[in-house]
């Protein structure tokens, strides 16, 4: 496959320029400006590191430390209170996880079932930083998807991705390993929080970033 | 461990090149010297990072200075699951944090048609200006990795993001820049 203008950007995802694009910058000008100004954006940012005398500092921060109060230690009684209130801190989030005073409303009031369904459609969209069991459920039941959809269009990428040495095909597959890998080290730190709506959110961005690359390579294939 | 009454120590029972787990017991003992290494070591780096972030000297000192005071009053509570810098990092850019959002500094931002007229600017200006322009994680991924030489695996750490979004949002941040300052130039 020809390297075209429109596949420097993906070339410079790599670490290293392909082959296949310097001989590309060789003979298109406006590529070769574009590259310019890549590496010249690395190179300069050394610059901007801003380096000035404050020989102030350290005896202000010195001071400081020395008028601060010194921390207490902690009473004999601390680890045992830290446990009891580690123990209803975890009955108080069940309670409200659970919402039993939901359950008895829901059956009566229309609402209330309108806003379920309101939250159950954008679990992710909502402000608190931790799902509830209903919302993960729902949250599970769309990565489910999206790794099934994932899945097709990888057995639909696969023959491409591993047959073809041009440098755009070779581009994209070291953008969806560098997505795997993100994929696997989000879904590590999600095993030992899977109420983070943060790390839920970010897997989910991970499998739309990937899901959209393979399109675009399928796409991409189709047209040339 | 510290004690009521213990003076802060100014002996310093600390090797030339204390290791971090050297450093850490050493701040814990409330031993200035370690402290002092602490600075030496990372303030520069901090300084600059801080500048960046807040637009001003005197602001990224006393936001060094503020993160010191944090690092004092919370070592002891300091587990080691992860490494001091990387700690120390986060407490600094927290405070940032906090002193924009004292400010409300991103109403202040320039617009981005601004940049278009300044085409005479030298590379090193524009590349300032166009840092201003990005959003505030791609900015704070590319000052730490291009500019102040800290890696991926520790800015992965200090944004407690994986290391693959750390290597994605330095490439979204350089595209973007790139972008920027061609048509700047234009």
């Amino acid at each position: 496959m020809k390297f075209e203008c429109g596949d420097l950007e993906r070339a410079l995802a790599t670490p290293e320029l392909m082959p296949e694009a310097r001989e590309h910058l060789k003979t298109c000008a406006a590529c070769r400006r574009e590259y310019r100004v890549w590496t010249d954006i690395s190179a300069i940012a050394k610059e901007l590191h801003a380096d000035w005398e404050t020989p102030a500092l350290w005896s202000n921060i010195r001071r400081a430390i020395e008028t601060e109060p010194r921390p207490a230690p902690k009473p004999v009684w601390w680890k045992e209170w830290k446990t009891w209130a580690v123990a209803a801190a975890v009955v108080i989030a069940a309670v409200l996880v659970s919402r039993p005073w939901q359950w008895a409303s829901v059956q009566n009031n229309g609402s209330s079932q309108t806003d379920a369904a309101a939250s159950l459609a954008a679990p992710l969209s909502s402000n608190r930083d931790f799902l509830t069991d209903q919302a993960l459920q729902e949250v599970e039941r769309s990565e489910a998807a999206y790794r099934r959809s994932i899945e097709k269009l990888s057995q639909l990428a696969e023959p491409k991705l591993q047959k073809s040495a041009a440098p755009v095909t070779v581009s994209y597959r070291e953008k969806l390993l560098m997505l795997d890998s993100a994929i696997t080290e989000t879904r590590t730190n999600l095993a030992q929080n899977q109420f983070n709506v943060h790390l839920q959110r970010e897997l989910a961005d991970l499998y739309r970033e990937k899901q959209q690359t393979l399109q675009e390579l399928l796409t991409r294939d189709q047209k040339n | 461990m510290w004690e009521i009454g213990l003076p802060l120590q100014f002996v310093h029972s600390l090797p030339d090149n204390p290791t971090d787990a050297e450093l850490v017991e050493g701040c814990k003992r409330g031993n200035l010297r370690a402290f002092e290494r602490l600075y030496e070591l990372h303030s520069s780096r901090m300084k600059s990072l801080a500048f960046h972030l807040l637009g001003s000297r005197a602001d990224a000192e006393d936001t060094v200075q503020e993160a010191f005071l944090k690092v004092y009053r919370a070592v002891r509570g300091f587990e080691g699951q992860s490494s001091l810098a990387t700690w120390i990092y986060r407490i600094l850019i927290n405070c940032c944090y906090d002193v924009m959002r004292k400010r409300q500094r991103l109403a202040e931002k320039p617009a981005r048609s601004e940049f278009g007229r300044e085409n005479k600017l030298s590379l090193k200006i524009a590349l300032e200006r166009a840092l201003s322009l990005l959003n505030e994680r791609q900015r704070l991924v590319f000052l730490m990795f291009e500019v102040e030489g800290l890696k991926h695996s520790e800015i992965a750490g200090i944004l407690e993001v994986p290391e693959g979004t750390s290597r994605s949002w330095l490439f979204e941040a350089k595209r973007e820049l790139k972008r920027t300052l061609m048509e700047s130039s234009a």
